[in-house]
């Protein structure tokens, strides 16, 4: 049987419609992108000429073995010795006989390329060699030069650390060696399993994801590389190939917990454990099916259009004000929600909504059917939760029979007939979480801590990743997005602290113009590859610990956000988004394996972008959802960071990605803004109507909730601190029951990392995502409504967030300050004059 | 344990013991043995009774589990040569062997340590034993001795790589301790013959001289 590739399986691909009648993106959003794609961009084009090393090293060790240096020619027995051999000599002292060993084995693990002639033979030598080394050991063995070659570079390097800006290509050869042959092990189990030919690769997969979830040494493989990324960000290690880190912790993780479809399973399996239904709808599949729908125009946009630059920002002031939205849109025929058009009247639209929604069919009766494949339908089944139920009940009972019934949602006695109606819709999409039950359990255990029994907690890969990285996790999470600020396309390169770069540039800086373009191309692919692989790990984190409970995504999130995690995405969609996702940072020829197979062409600016033909690039598609996803995980329900989208503009920003035509992206952004719609006032409400109709059309409705209009109680802005803080007790209260000591270390350890994290944050905020004077702040009288102006409400939002830290630390008194309070309270309170009244003026003045 | 005919045999060796009694009890055959150690018992049974029949000792019962059946194995190698590293604490010093060496030139770094480092041999040697002690023993890879994950047993190479170096350390610089335990217990013998025999090292790396074939016909051995 001769296992299928992954490149024969019919992947839709650019250019298969017609331009004309779908200029959607084809682009499918998965786990990760095609095999030899996701190898490819694991080497650097600077690296190339090391490939020839790995050959070298290869003949020379065959040399001393007295054999031709031809692995095709061997016997399988002959193989299994040499690797033998191979990992003998891995123990070895001297460092030359021990990379010569790993290179060795780098180059069986990249197939042998030097005996071969086409791109599938070599991806077929792989897939033959991961087996027999992984059977042999080999990764294990790596995992343990890795160990060695951190401690003994941080050992050598201790009296003088080179600067970031110091460090080259060379300084991580061996390192480089060592984790390319951890990746090519890891994706190639990985993607062999997913595409399920071959069994014995499904036996390998499940004995190394066991592998993968025990420690190393003491040390779980995700967590020492979540620590390399710690220590590159430290600046105590420059050397650290951090693309390569990333890109196989973001594998490893991906293996060790599962992907998409292990998760929806998980979640199902949960849910029946709560007796809970099983869920209906798939996120990915639905959106699958979605259309795109076309881009709302943007002021700018149709300026651009009308006259090129000159008088550019005048023009655009006269222009906000006319609303001329109008001519930009034809959604209605688009999404075939609204059959016949009416030139985008807000009250049309919402007739057509409300319309469709009543004919919505109750759930019992759609059980097996894809609610999308109907047009004339909503995509999604809008939900209810408790709460909202509650809520309906208290107001309509207070209204019609004057008191009300706390905590009962079955009594409808007294009520008038149009109310039972709607009781019975609600109660019809009442939709109960995974989280709530986990909340209900949780809250239950701390009101009777000795009679409730949580019973034994399942050793989940999940649960094993959040115990092992909870003593260290805000510094993983300040790490990460250090990464992902410095590999932003817009983050300029003042951050001295951190260099991405030292695993592209060669020492010397190529003077011919085709090298400097090549050179350029490459530090561009290096940094999209490192905002894959970043946000991709996130993503998983975020949604494997919310299916595992509820706190720990709590815990984990809220440690983003006060990274600034919120505004660090938003800085990164303020770019020309649609330049960004059909970028070309790629040199096909350059790619690995047809660098190294067949003649070698030199590189011309004619063959630079030969055989690129997509119009679109998967990596930073796949980038822009993973982070739209992540900011929709972070903001959803929680008020206070929902004001963080608005008093750090991001309405417009998220206008621009609209500009996407991809629905399942569109989906995320209009998910955004579905949020903060009520926030940001009339004026943009009319402006944008065509936005608003495609948020009716895409988003799932929560039923009675006023999303776009209502004037919400709960939105008083100074309750801010107060959420996040009732969030933080009940997130601690869970990790110091659960997990005490790890609590502990965690704590102590943030002590001592909180400035960092608000240093971090001050050059996010310096980087002035709000600021931004291209005369694009179409959102420019967002209402906050009250005094202190954009940015005291950013700093507000910023410093209740990080207070949320401080609040928690205990300080200890000394003895001697404890014997002398009385004296301390003379001399520095009451002995010291007051003038309350400067208080006043300095409060008064940021108002005026 | 046998009930039926009304004695009881302990098998234990109790304080006070005499060398020349140590060990001395009936064998018992592995079916019988109603332990979760049996394996262990039969291997050490074996032994006991003609350490020169290598490859009877490493013949697998019936029925056997091929996992537990090697790692049981490997913790008697680390166990038996225990007896080795005692004696070369007498020859073999950190002044005279101040790295872990057999005849090239490589110098083997020594894993137990968090930054490998070039120990002396002998360290190496006491190092090495209590790593694997440590890894035979761990809860974390071999909660059970009854049956192992097929992810811990590939485990085993590394240990057996490691240890054999102990091996050609003593017979390439300390022949006559090497030789004097080596006609003793045959160790070096089987463990050429184990790692061999289940494919865990490279033939060309067993540089220490074994004439297995003579030793594959039973009964026929000197070491």
């Amino acid at each position: 049987m001769k296992p299928i590739s992954p490149r024969n399986i019919d992947y839709p691909r650019p250019g298969s419609y017609g331009r004309g009648s779908s200029p959607d993106l084809d682009f499918v959003y998965s786990d990760a992108d095609l095999y030899d794609n996701e190898i490819s961009e694991l080497y650097s084009y600077t690296e190339h000429v090391e490939f020839q090393l790995n050959v070298k090293a290869f003949e020379d060790q065959m040399e001393t073995y007295d054999l031709p240096p031809n692995w095709q020619k061997l016997t399988p027995d002959n193989r299994k010795s040499i690797i033998f051999k191979l990992l003998d000599q891995l123990d070895v002292a001297q460092r030359d006989i021990r990379m010569r060993s790993a290179r060795c084995i780098l180059y069986l693990a990249q197939g042998c390329w030097a005996e071969i002639q086409s791109d599938q033979e070599q991806e077929q030598h792989t897939k033959d060699n991961i087996k027999l080394l992984y059977k042999l050991g080999v990764f294990a063995s790596f995992v343990e030069l890795l160990n060695l070659e951190i401690r003994s570079s941080s050992v050598v390097q201790d009296a003088s650390v080179p600067k970031p800006h110091e460090v080259s290509l060379s300084d991580s050869t061996d390192l480089r060696v060592i984790l390319s042959v951890l990746y090519i092990i890891t994706e190639t189990i990985r993607t062999e399993y997913e595409a399920g030919q071959c069994q014995e690769y499904v036996d390998i997969y499940q004995a190394f994801q066991k592998e993968v979830n025990v420690p190393y040494d003491e040390e779980l493989l995700t967590v020492k590389l979540l620590g390399m990324t710690t220590r590159f960000c430290s600046g105590t290690a420059p050397h650290f190939p951090i693309k390569k880190v990333l890109l196989l912790l973001w594998k490893v993780s991906l293996l060790s917990m599962g992907g998409m479809s292990s998760l929806r399973d998980l979640k199902n399996e949960y849910r029946e454990k709560n007796n809970l239904d099983r869920l209906k709808e798939d996120t990915i599949e639905i959106t699958r099916q979605m259309r795109s729908s076309s881009p709302p125009a943007t002021a700018a946009d149709i300026l651009e259009s009308q006259n090129q630059k000159e008088g550019r920002r005048i023009a655009f002031r006269r222009c906000t004000n006319e609303a001329f939205i109008e001519e930009q849109m034809d959604l209605e025929s688009q999404t075939g929600m609204v059959p016949n058009s009416n030139n985008g009247e807000a009250e049309d639209d919402l007739n057509d909504y409300f319309r469709n929604c009543n004919v919505l069919p109750l759930p019992e009766q759609q059980e097996n059917q894809q609610p999308f494949h109907n047009n004339s339908m909503l995509p999604w089944q809008p939900k209810v939760r408790q709460k909202d139920l509650e809520q309906f009940l208290e107001i309509s009972r207070s209204k019609f029979i004057g008191y009300t019934l706390v905590n009962d949602l079955n009594t409808l006695a007294g009520l008038p007939e149009p109310i039972h109606e709607g009781y019975k819709i609600l109660k019809n999409h009442m939709y109960t979480s995974l989280a709530d039950v986990q909340i209900k359990l949780e809250e239950n255990i701390a009101r009777n801590p000795l009679t409730t029994n949580e019973g034994d907690i399942p050793q989940t890969s999940a649960e094993i990743l959040y115990q092992a990285i909870l003593p260290n996790l805000p510094q993983y999470m300040i790490a990460l997005l250090k990464v992902l600020l410095a590999a932003s396309p817009t983050s300029k390169s003042k951050t001295e602290s951190i260099n991405i770069m030292s695993d592209v540039l060669p020492k010397e800086i190529p003077l011919t113009e085709m090298a400097s373009t090549k050179l350029e191309i490459d530090v561009n692919r290096h940094k999209e590859i490192i905002v894959k692989a970043v946000s991709g790990t996130l993503l998983l984190y975020l949604k494997h610990f919310k299916i595992n409970h509820i706190y720990q995504f709590e815990f984990m999130s809220q440690h983003l956000v006060f990274a600034n995690c919120i505004p660090l995405v938003l800085k990164f969609f303020n770019q020309n988004i649609t330049d960004y996702v059909t970028s070309k940072n790629n040199i096909p020829l350059l790619d690995f394996p047809s660098c190294v197979l067949g003649d070698q062409t030199n590189l011309t600016s004619e063959n630079l972008v030969f055989g690129d033909n997509a119009s679109f690039s998967w990596r930073n598609m796949f980038s822009c959802i993973n982070l739209l996803r992540i900011l929709n995980k972070l903001i959803k329900w929680k008020h206070s960071r929902v004001m963080m989208l608005v008093v750090f503009k991001s309405a417009p920003i998220l206008k621009k990605a609209l500009k996407v035509r991809h629905a399942m992206m569109q989906l995320y952004v209009l998910k955004l803004l579905k949020m903060q719609t009520k926030y940001l006032g009339r004026q943009w409400r009319k402006t944008n109507m065509k936005t608003i109709s495609a948020i009716y059309s895409k988003v799932r409705h929560r039923l009675n909730d006023d999303w776009a209009f209502g004037n919400d109680l709960e939105s008083r802005p100074w309750d801010f601190q107060a959420e996040e803080c009732t969030l933080r007790t009940c997130v601690d209260r869970f990790n110091n029951r659960r997990y005490p000591e790890a609590t502990l270390k965690c704590q102590s350890a943030m002590n001592t990392q909180v400035q960092e994290a608000v240093n971090q944050g001050d050059d996010l905020q310096t980087d002035n995502i709000n600021n931004n004077d291209n005369g694009l702040s179409l959102g420019g009288n967002l209402c906050m409504g009250n005094s202190g102006g954009d940015e005291n409400d950013a700093d507000h939002v910023r410093n209740c967030g990080c207070n949320g830290i401080w609040l928690d630390i205990k300080v200890e008194l000394t003895d001697d300050f404890k014997a002398n309070y009385e004296m301390w309270l003379d001399e520095e309170v009451s002995g010291t004059p007051i003038d309350w009244d400067i208080l006043i003026k300095d409060f008064a003045q940021p108002i005026n | 344990m046998k009930m039926a005919d009304g004695t009881t045999i302990i098998r234990r060796n109790k304080s006070g013991t005499k060398a020349k009694d140590f060990s001395r009890w009936p064998d018992e055959p592995l079916e019988e043995m109603d332990s979760t150690l049996a394996v262990q018992q039969y291997i050490q049974q074996l032994i006991k009774n003609d350490p020169s029949k290598v490859e009877h000792i490493l013949t697998m019962p019936l029925g056997q589990e091929e996992g537990v059946w090697k790692y049981e194995h490997l913790r008697q190698f680390c166990m038996e040569l225990n007896g080795l590293a005692v004696r070369l604490q007498k020859t073999c010093f950190p002044s005279t062997c101040t790295q872990m060496t057999a005849t090239e030139q490589w110098i083997f770094l020594c894993a137990a340590h968090k930054t490998p480092k070039e120990c002396a041999a002998i360290d190496y040697t006491r190092h090495t034993l209590d790593g694997a002690a440590s890894l035979l023993n761990s809860n974390k890879y071999f909660p059970s001795r009854v049956s192992i994950k097929e992810s811990s047993v590939a485990k085993l190479g590394s240990v057996c790589r490691r240890v054999y170096r102990i091996f050609s350390h003593a017979y390439f610089h300390h022949r006559r301790v090497f030789d004097e335990f080596e006609t003793d217990t045959y160790l070096c013998n089987r463990f050429t013959y184990f790692v061999t025999k289940y494919e865990l090292m490279s033939k060309e790396n067993l540089i220490v001289p074994m004439n297995i074939e003579e030793n594959a016909i039973p009964g026929e051995s000197e070491a």
